[in-house]
């Protein structure tokens, strides 16, 4: 599933910045709330490998273009094989972003989710397909 | 608007020192005053970026001021992050143009290399977006971001590294450097990565240093010719361009319409390279350059002492060293120097210098035209 960010935008000059902000960055105007998918494109990346208290090295921080033009800074597990221009997704886990490298599935699933109804049935059909497995191996663990 | 001369000017060896703050303020201080043969000021302007958690001491306008032994003559202090010398020498600049004063003296300086670097980084780091530093992000990381961007722009390693040679090897000439000792290209692409794919031999030192002019109203040998001020976005997350710095090009705009000249009348300059690649950026966003070829110039000499347009004739942030808020300050006074004759060792022909100075990740930025009377 693709996460949603949340964002907002300036209705004077229509830029949207993640997380939302009280106002626009450049007018001093209130912002508006949108909410973006959780995907884009790598605009540049670096590893940490003196990171700063309360972090371990190595330390992967990216900044992404979401799809809607903001950009976003966030986490991931790994920078290899990642370039400018990578798409990536955006997964939250305890309310921290991580950026992970999107493979041909994700591609496909993104596709999916963009293809609309079609692609929520899809995904709606692979959610129940793993609560089963997971159920299934709970009962067995039981 | 009157006309502002610089009659003074003095610094104290950048590096790792003993003294306390206001010690180094006072050399500093006291040798600006000597050297424009000023008893003194009728006003001061004291930069210190974060003397209350670097040092642990507060309300610091006046407790420089009472130290230096000026503790009846009107004080304030500025802090702009990074570039706060350089704004406290905006400050003094227009109390002088508004003639609300006859001699100012600036000074600035910081002390930090008594505390562990990790504490430092996260202390000069607070001047980042707080939603970015919540990410781990500290100076060298986002600086870090925008030199991979550069790089794939066609800056190469190459032309990376050099910007350090320079600047190690013109320390090398100068007794107030923090690093007089030359590197190698080979040395600089195979040292300690800090925040890939930035080197530690990329990245200026934690230094400890002050630096101060006198500003008059009565004419001496150098006249500031422009001011101009920049700014930009706290978050580099808000910007859509990381390559060039639109604080840097907008302070360059309202100092060079100010000088009434523009970047061709330019000799030598000193520019803020707190890492190697924030040197070619400054080159092209100052106009020093043609856009896309910084690194190229670099690589050909000349930026070098005996170049076309020799920069950081000091050895910059990178080896003179980065004593923050003395920063801004340090850089005018070495272009002081260049235009009076008196940077002995690494002496360039100028009557026009430029000094450029960053503060945060190019939030507020400074460019000063000084030029010889």
């Amino acid at each position: 599933m693709i996460e949603a960010i949340e964002a907002s935008r300036c209705p004077a000059c229509r830029a949207i910045v993640a997380p939302p902000a009280s106002y626009c960055p450049r007018h001093p105007v209130a912002m508006e709330p949108v909410s973006l998918p959780g995907a884009g494109e790598i605009v540049s990346f670096t590893t940490l490998h003196a990171p700063p208290a309360g972090f371990r090295a190595p330390l992967h921080i990216a900044l992404i273009e979401l799809e809607g033009g903001a950009r976003f800074v966030c986490h991931g597990a790994d920078t290899r094989g990642l370039r400018i221009g990578s798409r990536v997704a955006i997964e939250a886990v305890d309310s921290v972003y991580y950026f992970s490298h999107l493979g041909a599935v994700d591609r496909a699933r993104l596709f999916w989710h963009r293809a609309g109804r079609a692609g929520d049935r899809v995904s709606a059909i692979a959610r129940s397909l793993a609560k089963r497995v997971f159920k299934g191996r709970a009962r067995a663990s039981s | 608007m009157r006309d502002v001369w610089v009659a003074g000017a003095a610094m104290t060896r950048v590096g790792r020192r003993s003294e306390r703050l206001q010690d180094l303020m006072a050399e500093a201080a006291h040798g600006a005053l000597r050297s424009a043969g000023l008893d003194a000021p009728d006003a001061i302007v004291v930069a210190a970026m974060n003397p209350e958690e670097f040092v642990g001491d507060g309300n610091f306008a006046s407790n420089a001021a009472a130290h230096l032994g000026f503790a009846q003559a009107p004080a304030l202090r500025v802090e702009t992050a990074t570039s706060s010398g350089a704004a406290a020498f905006y400050a003094g600049f227009a109390l002088l143009a508004a003639g609300l004063r006859r001699a100012v003296l600036v000074v600035g300086g910081e002390k930090m290399t008594h505390l562990a670097t990790p504490r430092v980084s996260e202390l000069i780091g607070r001047s980042l977006d707080p939603y970015e530093r919540s990410y781990g992000a500290t100076m060298p990381a986002l600086a870090a971001l925008v030199t991979r961007a550069l790089m794939a722009r066609g800056v190469g390693a190459r032309e990376l590294a050099q910007v350090a040679v320079k600047n190690h090897a013109n320390a090398l000439r100068n007794p107030y450097a923090h690093f007089r000792r030359a590197v190698t290209p080979e040395e600089v692409l195979e040292s300690r990565m800090v925040a890939d794919p930035l080197r530690l031999l990329h990245c200026c030192p934690i230094s400890d240093g002050a630096a101060a002019v006198v500003l008059t109203a009565d004419r001496a040998g150098v006249r500031v010719a422009g001011i101009g001020q920049g700014s930009d976005t706290l978050a580099l997350r808000h910007r859509q361009i990381l390559t060039s710095f639109r604080a840097t090009q907008a302070a360059a705009a309202e100092a060079f319409a100010m000088a009434g000249f523009g970047p061709e009348r330019v000799d030598v300059a000193e520019l803020h390279d707190a890492f190697a690649p924030f040197e070619l950026i400054s080159l092209e966003d100052l106009g020093l350059v043609p856009p896309g070829k910084a690194g190229r110039v670099t690589l050909d000499g000349e930026t070098a002492l005996d170049g076309r347009l020799p920069v950081n004739p000091s050895g910059g942030l990178k080896a003179r060293g980065h004593p923050l808020a003395a920063t801004g300050l340090a850089q005018i006074v070495e272009c002081v120097w260049q235009l009076t004759g008196r940077a002995e060792g690494r002496q360039t022909q100028a009557r026009v210098a430029l000094a450029q100075s960053i503060g945060g990740l190019a939030t507020n930025n400074w460019v000063t035209l000084l030029e010889a009377a």
